[in-house]
């Protein structure tokens, strides 16, 4: 197996148009295991949880909490799907990519299975999801009128600011894919270097760190999703 | 854009993923975050009742307390008052008592006296009486005749002065 640092995601075939990379076969994965993880902790919700259901409500509990602390009770009804969705995503998906087989499984000499936020595709689909949905309600809330006045005003200095602000609403996307992404290609990096070293036990710390990470990753793209969501569809006060 | 193809950026890639994730969120709206967020909701709700209805009930508690505690007492002061007027009620019976024993006792005494005084009476007269045949037989004897009415009669009030 040649260890050369792969940007682009392998290609396993097509089915008509579509390149099914190793990446978009894991995020299907991890689609399927959480839809039947969701399945079975919300199936029979009970008043005295157990089991799974225990679990995910302590996840829902903490996050629509956080959500309604900033977003107020209104807006957190409709925000709180979205970012905690980007969460369970992107969690599942860092963690399964530590699991074993991954890398070293392949393919037509392809490896089959590569983590999902390794691949700049689905990172950069997912900020870009992030960035719409943000915009998108921000025009709901504001009306369009006043979302547009959040970039252009008849004031030179304020149309600058405006301007600048606009230039940062695409460096957002770029640095959550860029983040999300260079995170756990780094990561999957190190495991490989490290695991060619010595494969038993020395990369155990890594794998340690890399589930932090994962987690990590996981919190800063919901938080800064859900920042972005409540600053957006704020009104923008009047004065400086 | 050279750098897009570098890390092979696919829009297909990219409309695939944005496809993922919005069929995610559908049905984790759908299966997890509605019916554990409802739970969560209703959990809340009860919880509030109930501590609502301990407090309720803990409120009452202390109510029923205080009128048990005031009932107690006026029912000690009740008995306290019963018992000092039936303390008055006896010692007034024990008095009526003590005076009617008294009456009793002075009436008997009286009785008794009359009686005594009946019989001595009539001891009187028995003595009387016999003592009188006594004197008119010695007399009969001794003077041999026999005595008038008239003459028994002087006789015995004579003696009978004299025996008195």
């Amino acid at each position: 197996m040649e260890e050369a640092i792969v940007l682009k995601p392998e290609v396993l075939g097509y089915f008509k148009s579509l390149p099914i990379t190793n990446t978009l076969l894991v995020s299907w994965i991890v689609m399927v295991i959480l839809i039947i993880i969701a399945f079975l902790a919300g199936r029979k919700a009970k008043l005295v949880p157990s089991g799974l259901q225990n679990l995910f409500e302590l996840i829902l509990d903490f996050g629509y909490t956080t959500v309604l602390d900033l977003a107020g009770s209104k807006k957190a009804k409709v925000f709180f799907p979205i970012v905690m969705t980007f969460f369970l995503y992107i969690l599942f998906s860092n963690l399964l990519g530590l699991f074993p087989g991954f890398a070293t499984i392949t393919y037509h000499k392809e490896p089959l299975f590569r983590s999902m936020n390794s691949d700049l595709n689905m990172t950069l689909a997912l900020a870009l999801t992030s960035a719409v949905l943000t915009h998108g309600f921000a025009i709901y809330y504001l009306g369009i009128v006043d979302y547009l006045k959040k970039w252009f005003t008849l004031n030179p200095i304020f149309l600058f600011v405006g301007l600048l602000e606009l230039v940062g609403e695409v460096t957002k996307v770029v640095s959550l894919s860029f983040r999300l992404f260079g995170n756990i290609f780094a990561g999957e990096v190190v495991l490989a270097t490290v695991s060619r070293i010595f494969a038993f036990i020395v990369p155990l710390p890594f794998y340690f760190l890399e589930i932090i990470v994962g987690f990590v990753q996981a919190a800063v793209f919901m938080m800064l999703t859900l920042v972005f969501m409540v600053l957006l569809s704020e009104k923008h006060a009047a004065e400086h | 854009m050279e750098i897009l193809k570098q890390f092979g950026i696919d829009p297909i890639l990219l409309a695939a993923q944005v496809v993922n994730f919005l069929i995610l969120l559908f049905i984790l709206k759908k299966l997890l975050y509605k019916p554990l967020l409802g739970v969560l909701e209703t959990r809340k709700n009860k919880i509030e009742e109930s501590l609502k209805n301990a407090e309720e009930i803990e409120k009452r508690l202390n109510e029923t307390g205080e009128r048990e505690q005031e009932a107690i007492l006026k029912s000690a002061k009740e008995g306290e008052k019963i018992i000092k007027e039936a303390g008055d009620s006896a010692a007034q019976i024990i008095e009526e008592a003590k005076k009617k024993y008294k009456d009793i006792v002075t009436r008997a005494a009286e009785d008794a006296k009359k009686l005594n005084e009946a019989e001595k009476v009539k001891l009187q007269q028995e003595i009387k009486d016999s003592v009188a045949d006594f004197v008119v037989l010695a007399l009969e004897r001794i003077t041999g005749k026999v005595l008038t009415q008239s003459q028994k009669k002087e006789i015995l009030a004579k003696n009978i002065n004299n025996y008195k």
